[in-house]
Parts: C-alpha cells; structure tokens; sequence
C-alpha cells in the first residue's frame, strides 16, 4: 500500500537533496553532478523511508550499514546525509577542499557515517559479503544496503562477491545498481555491455526488482518488498536512473560523467532545478 | 551539448612555469601505429584520462575498451601479446599496481611478454585520496622480475620512452604524465632517452640531485634558481627504475663532494631513494644522502598545490631542501 502522503514527504526530501548536490559542486563549479541527480531519489528512499540509523550515533551497532562502493557518487550520498542530519549542514560548503570532512571520494576517516573507502572501485559487494556474514554471526537483523554502479558491473570481485552472496543465502543484503547509461569513457552500452543485469543477479541466486529510479513510489516499493521478503536470497534493486534528473538541460549528455557548468550554466542549474516524480 | 555546459576531460590543476604540450603519450603511440602495425590499444574506461582516447579516435578498429576490468586487460593484453601484437594497456597507475599484480605477474612477466602497461596519476599527481595516489607503483611493480620501469620528466621524454618501448620486446610500466598540459623541460638540455640509461642533465660542485619522473623537472628549477644565489646543484635523471643504472650513480655519487638528495614522486620505501642508498652500502661508499620522497602513510584528499607543498614534493620544497642541507 502506497501512502501519499510519504511519497510527496520523501519527494521534497529528494528535491531538498538535490540543491544540497548544487550547493556542493558549486564551489568547483563542476562534478559529478548528473549522476548524483540522478541517484537522489532512491538514496532519499533508503535515507529517509528504509533505514534505520541514528543521525547523531554513525556507530551505533544497531544501525543498518550502507555502503557506497563508487566512491566518486559520494556527493550524492553527503546531500542525503546533510538532509538527514548525520553530517553539519556547513560542511557542504567545504566539499572537496583542503581540510574539509567532505572529501570527492567517500572515506570513513573523513566522514562520520561512511563505512568504506569507495575510490578503488568494486569493493562494495565484497566487503558486504563480510559484514552480512559477520552481522548474522552475532544474530543482529541489521541490513546491508550497497550502492553500486553499471559501469562498475564489469569489476570482476563484484561478480565474486555475488556467486558468495548467492552461496551463502545472504539475505540480509540488498543491493541498488545505478544504471544510469554511464561510465567514465561515455555510455555504458557503448564502453562495455553490463546488461542484462537483471538476468545475470537472478543467475546467481538474488532476489531482483527492477524499477525507474526516479519514481519515488517505485523506489518505496521496492525497498518495502527487499525488507519484507520472506525469500532466504539476497536482494537486488536495479534503478534505471537518468542523469541529470531534475535539470533538464544536463538530460541526455553523453559525456555526463564529469560537468562543468560556466556562469551562465550555474544560473539555469539554481533556477531551474525540478521536483523529481513522486 | 547544449549552451553552459562542458565536460571536463582532465583533473590536473598542475601549474608550471614551462611551455606544455597536449597529450604526448598518446599523440606518440599514434606516430608509431602509423608504421608498426602491431600496436593495438586497451584501456579500462579510463581512455579520456589517460589520453590513449585519441589513439582510439584515429584507429577505433585497434583499440579495446574493456570497461572497468583492469585484470582482465592485464590477462588480454597478455593475449593480444602472445599472438604477436604489441598491446599499450592504459589505467591510473594505483589500479595497475595494486589491483592487477598477480595478473601481470602470472599472464605477463614470468612470460616476458611484450606488453606495454601505462598508469596514469603516477605516485602523488591527485587530490582524490589514496585511492588514486600512486604512492607506492614503484615498490610495488619494482618487485616484479622482467618487468622494466619507466619514469619520464616531461612530454619529451614521455613521447620518446612511448616509441622506444615498443621495439623492446619485454614487458614494460610506464609511468604517465596526461592531459593537455604536460610541461615540455628536458628540450633545453642535451637529452634524450635511452631505456636503462641514468643521465647527468645538470653540472654542479655542491650538491647532487638524483631524480626520476617529474621531480627531475623539479629539482631543475629548484637548481636553476639557486645557480643565482651561486649555489651549483648537480642534476642526475633516472628515468628507468628497473634495470637500475647502478654504475652511473655511483660514479656520479663519487664526483660530488656535497648532500646527495634523491627525489621521487614515491613514497620513501622501496623506491629511487631505497635502490640509490642501497647500492652505496653494498659500495661501501661515504654519503650524505637525503631522500625527498612521500612518506610511509596514506596520503591526505585535498587540492593538488597543497599536498604537493605538505609532503614536500614541490619545486618550493624542493628548493627549500637544497638549501637547508647546503647552509
Ligand atoms: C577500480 C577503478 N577503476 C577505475 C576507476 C575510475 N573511475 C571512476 S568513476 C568511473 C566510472 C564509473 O561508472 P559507474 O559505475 O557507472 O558510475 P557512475 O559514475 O555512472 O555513477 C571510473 C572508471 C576507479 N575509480 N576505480
Ligand atoms: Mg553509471
């Protein structure tokens, strides 16, 4: 059952993310800023409808895990966080400069809350893998919640990490891959053809949705269903995203990986910027 | 693209005081495909940022993109290799060393073959973390039996080691200066390159600097500037790591009569530093070395000009150790 009411919450919390990515890449005046608009709606779905977590306590054991394994998505990531109020709103404006908490790639040294170090690409499943396994050891329900990449799909230890996950009935994890078209050298089916990823998660024992990443009640449904499923698999939600949601004029760029917007750009980007579907 | 938006292909803020070229790594490798037939391209999404991009522009039926499988390029260059062609495998040098070792171990070197592997963001060249900070390609990969390395200063040196290393029929890492303002240095001075060759660019009473890679472009101007101030700092460039040039060394080493520094872009363990000190102790020579290197640890995020400041690897630093140890 759908309730409106959140859906329309979480989708002002998802617009209220994206100004956050705006408000951070502004002060290089570039990033990776399509993909992080892109992601904003079901990071917002997992920060604010899935996971259970403590916003003053990153440690407390209790919490479920989240995990980013391509670490330059870590703007997307500190939007949602400041939003949740896990990390000072003020950091935001230090994002990627000397000294700040706030660093391009995501690093558990730096930022409170950040699990893993996500600049070396293809860690997120494997190192999951472990901490499923240890959370089970020590009997807790917490989940594992990994954000991956299509273009990080050709990293053999993701494919390593999966036939494990598969293996050991890893049901406490649940995987979101991005796929956003895109990579570093241009689009993903362009570069190296990650698809069917749905066919390929399912062949090694996952539990798989798929869904339009930037319907926010896509999005809850299937969070909803990964926490509620009684299958003993681990779960996978791929989220078809397009980059640049909520600028429409970023929409359809194939070398999105890393914008830089000029002047005038930055103008449009403040006033243009849209509420995501709800 | 529509208006107010670019992409940005390079990360490099580097700030030099030389003329630059754009992308010599790869307008080379595209010189030498014209008349070597043999030469094919791979990179692992990573071919706008290493500059093999126009390689793959200007022949897209001898380039690989594998996407982002680093250890399977090392396997497929391997490949390519034993079925005759001479395959330039390009990614940031960290993914390279740490991520692929065993996979250039096992598919390329106890073989010998002739793959050329290129890393980019060589040793401290990124702001981004340790993920992309190279800091210890050269322990690492210098551990590597038949595996040649290669450190070159600039984008002659780049352009020149790129077309040499294709008729050296072995296994070779090159170190990669990218983007479309590599700084061109060792034009003014009577140089060129020659694998496993160490080569004194720089006369000098006083001191002696030992260098590879970008710190040699460094500890030039570092010695140029003081030459005003009437210090005289011998320059000697190591650009092959392995084979290490021992006998140069050493017999420049025994002409100085002042500090030897050593300095690389490499944290202080098991680099040029480690291999000059090394080969004086097996000598049983007498000197008063001094390494300019990143220390043992991993290395801070931040702006590139910091960090190279912070660690001491600028040409300010650089200057700033001359002259201490000279005073
Ligand atoms: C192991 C590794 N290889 C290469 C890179 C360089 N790199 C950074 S982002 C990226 C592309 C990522 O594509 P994707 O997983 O689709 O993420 P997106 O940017 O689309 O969110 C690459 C190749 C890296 N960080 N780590
Ligand atoms: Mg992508």
């Amino acid at each position: 059952m759908i309730d409106n009411t959140e859906i329309k919450k979480l989708t002002d919390k998802a617009y209220e993310a994206r100004r956050n990515v705006l408000r951070m890449a502004y002060i290089d005046r570039r990033g990776f800023i399509a993909q992080a608009l892109g992601a904003a709606d079901f990071l917002t779905g997992l920060f604010f409808h899935a996971m259970k977590y403590r916003p003053d306590d990153p440690e407390w054991e209790d919490r479920d895990r989240f995990l980013l394994s391509a670490g330059h998505n870590a703007i997307a990531v500190y939007a949602v966080m400041a939003a949740a109020g896990m990390i000072p709103e003020e950091w935001m404006d230090t994002y990627g400069q000397d000294g700040s908490h706030l660093p391009m790639a995501s690093m558990p040294k730096y930022t409170p809350g950040i699990e893993i170090s996500g600049g070396s690409i293809g860690l997120g499943l494997p190192i999951g893998v472990g901490m499923a396994l240890g959370l089970k050891r020590k009997g807790s329900d917490s989940k594992v919640f990994i954000m991956m990449g299509d273009g990080e799909m050709a990293e053999g230890p993701t494919w390593e990490a999966a036939m494990s996950a598969g293996n050991y009935h890893l049901d406490n994890i649940i995987g979101l891959v991005d796929v956003n078209g895109i990579q570093a050298d241009g689009l993903t089916r362009s570069v190296m053809v990650t698809e069917p990823l749905d066919e390929k998660f399912r062949a090694f024992g996952f539990d798989v949705q798929r869904i339009n990443g930037n319907s926010m009640s896509e999005v809850v449904t299937a969070l909803d269903n990964a926490l509620g499923s009684k299958e003993n698999k681990p779960h996978i939600i791929i989220c078809d995203t397009v980059p640049g949601t909520g600028l429409d004029f970023l929409i359809g760029n194939p070398k999105a990986h890393f914008i830089s917007l000029d002047d005038e750009g930055w103008k449009r980007a403040f006033s243009e910027l849209k509420k995501g579907e709800e | 693209m529509s208006k107010g938006v670019q992409s940005v292909i390079s990360d490099s803020n580097v700030v030099t005081s030389h003329p630059v070229m754009a992308e010599p790594f790869g307008n080379a490798l595209i010189e030498l495909a014209q008349t070597n037939d043999k030469i094919v391209g791979l990179s692992a999404d990573l071919a706008k940022y290493t500059d093999i991009h126009i390689f793959r522009d200007a022949f897209p039926d001898r380039f690989y993109n594998v996407g982002m499988s680093e250890q399977l390029m090392m396997c497929a260059a391997a490949g390519l290799a034993k079925e005759g062609f001479i395959p330039y495998a390009t990614t940031y040098a960290t993914f390279a060393a740490r991520r692929c070792y065993d996979f250039i171990s096992q598919a390329v070197c106890e073989h010998k073959l002739n793959v050329k592997i290129i890393g980019g963001l060589p040793g401290l060249q990124s702001g981004y973390g340790p993920s992309h900070q190279a800091t210890d390609d050269l322990a690492i990969l210098g551990a590597m039996p038949d595996l040649t390395i290669i450190d070159p200063c600039d984008a002659v040196e780049t352009m020149q080691a790129t077309k040499l290393i294709a008729e050296y029929d072995r296994p070779v890492y090159m170190r990669l200066l990218r983007g479309n303002r590599v700084p061109l240095v060792l034009d003014k001075y009577d140089y060129t390159f020659e694998i496993g060759k160490a080569k004194l660019l720089k006369e000098g009473s006083d001191a002696l600097a030992i260098s590879c890679g970008e710190m040699t472009m460094r500890c030039l101007d570092a010695a140029e500037e003081l030459e005003e101030q009437g210090i005289h700092v011998a320059v000697l460039h190591v650009p092959t790591i392995k084979p290490f040039n021992r006998e140069t060394v050493l017999s420049e080493i025994a002409r100085v009569n002042g500090p030897v520094f050593t300095a690389e872009n490499h944290t202080e363990y098991g680099g040029l530093g480690s291999l000059v000190a090394a080969a004086v102790a097996q000598e049983k020579m007498q000197a008063d070395l001094k390494k300019i290197a990143l220390p043992d640890r991993y290395l801070e995020a931040g702006t590139l000009g910091f960090l190279q400041d912070l660690y001491g690897i600028s040409t300010k630093t650089v200057k700033e150790a001359f002259t201490a140890a000279l005073r």
